[in-house]
């Protein structure tokens, strides 16, 4: 019997060679135990070894391996080729993010933007070492674990076509983020925080399309985690306009 | 990176185009979604002449009344109402997600604060009827 093959269409950016993206079309052996991500080591090791992307852990929780996969962002380590075959595969750098090289997008402001809404446990006062360990209880621990399961694949970034419209906007993973501290017992960075996410390019930025929800390989729910901190930030507000001690500016 | 902050290499930047919102189901509902909130505007609008008309006195109602009784008027009429309920569909929905209540330790399911929405739309539906039909 013939051996099964699959077409890939893969985006290529080298602008050493030329200055716009094109595709190259490959065709490789099909398995149906084969995700993109070894096709894409496939091609790279026996049709064309300038081909570049990052990839790391092949199961899902490194995060490094977003691509758009016929148009939408997905993991490539988790994807598998049966899922479109025999149809030929589009592969393309991540949406929303300027491209660096073939697949590989650059990542600079995604990280600037983590490192603004001080993603880590704030104390007005530490107590000290000898008082033990912050103690939770499980429904506690309830109320920002979902939020914690994020591993910074970008995919709810290449699926928000706000952040194509504006570059600045913090986006869906760092929002998310930023809430599941606001939600955790241990810290007290809340007013922080929302000084930092409730600006223009913030949570006001969001227009509630939810597809950073629907795309998060880890359930995250960043919509929700969003409009959340919105109520959390009306509140405040009205807190504060209403009573002396109340709420936060 | 650079004094500027800017990359030290070349990148390729990919200008969205205008016409994302047509490009996948979820996307178009979205656009639906906002699209279907100037009918509510218009709703509002036409709540506000009404009462305007009332203001004017018993003349002018009647004549606001036959206005909206034309055929070009309950045309209008039955696709705000379409579009409003759409409208309101969408935001029941979006409200699970962002609402989360929690009862005896336990968070209350999706399904049922919107099944609390839907009885709670129609027993003021219910309530508005029986007040314009008995009195």
């Amino acid at each position: 019997m013939a051996e099964r093959t699959i077409s890939l269409k893969v985006a290529r950016y080298r602008p050493e060679h030329r200055p716009d993206q094109y595709f190259d079309e490959f065709d490789i052996p099909y398995r149906e135990d084969m995700v993109i991500l070894d096709a894409l080591n496939h091609i790279k090791d026996e049709l064309d070894g300038s081909l570049s992307y990052r990839w790391s852990c092949r199961m899902g929780v490194c995060g490094s391996c977003g691509m758009m996969v016929n148009y939408k962002p997905r993991l490539t380590c988790s994807t598998f080729l049966r899922e479109f075959y025999p149809k030929p595969i589009v592969v393309e750098p991540l949406e929303n993010f300027p491209v660096v090289r073939d697949l590989v997008v650059d990542m600079t402001s995604f990280m600037q933007k983590l490192q603004s809404v001080k993603p880590w446990i704030i104390r007005h006062v530490d107590p000290p070492m000898e008082a033990g360990e912050y103690l939770q209880t499980p429904a506690e621990v309830e109320q920002y674990k979902g939020f914690s399961m994020c591993i910074n694949c970008m995919l709810c970034y290449a699926a928000c076509p706000v952040v194509g419209r504006d570059p600045d906007f913090l986006g869906p993973a760092v929002i998310a983020l930023a809430h599941r501290y606001n939600m955790d017992s241990r810290d007290q960075g809340e007013a922080e925080r929302q000084r930092a996410i409730a600006v223009d390019w913030g949570i006001w930025d969001c227009t509630f399309i939810g597809e950073c929800s629907v795309v998060c390989p880890k359930d995250v729910d960043p919509a929700a985690a969003i409009q959340r901190e919105k109520v959390a930030k009306t509140t405040n507000t009205m807190l504060s306009m209403l009573l002396p001690f109340g709420g936060h500016e | 990176m650079k004094e500027d902050g800017g990359p030290r290499y070349p990148v390729l930047v990919r200008t969205p185009s205008r016409t994302w919102w047509l490009r996948a189901g979820p996307y178009r509902r979205f656009a639906a979604r906002e699209i279907t909130s100037m009918f509510a505007a218009l709703f509002s609008a036409l709540l506000i002449a009404f009462l305007f008309a009332l203001s004017l006195g018993p003349h002018a109602y009647g004549r606001f009344l036959s206005f909206l009784g034309s055929t070009g008027m309950l045309a209008a009429s039955s696709l705000i109402l379409a579009a409003v309920l759409y409208h309101m569909a969408t935001w029941f929905r979006l409200t699970t997600h962002i609402v989360v209540i929690r009862l005896g330790g336990r968070t209350v399911p999706r399904n049922a604060i919107l099944a609390a929405l839907v009885v709670a739309w129609l027993a003021v539906s219910a309530a508005v009827a029986y007040f314009l039909i008995w009195f």
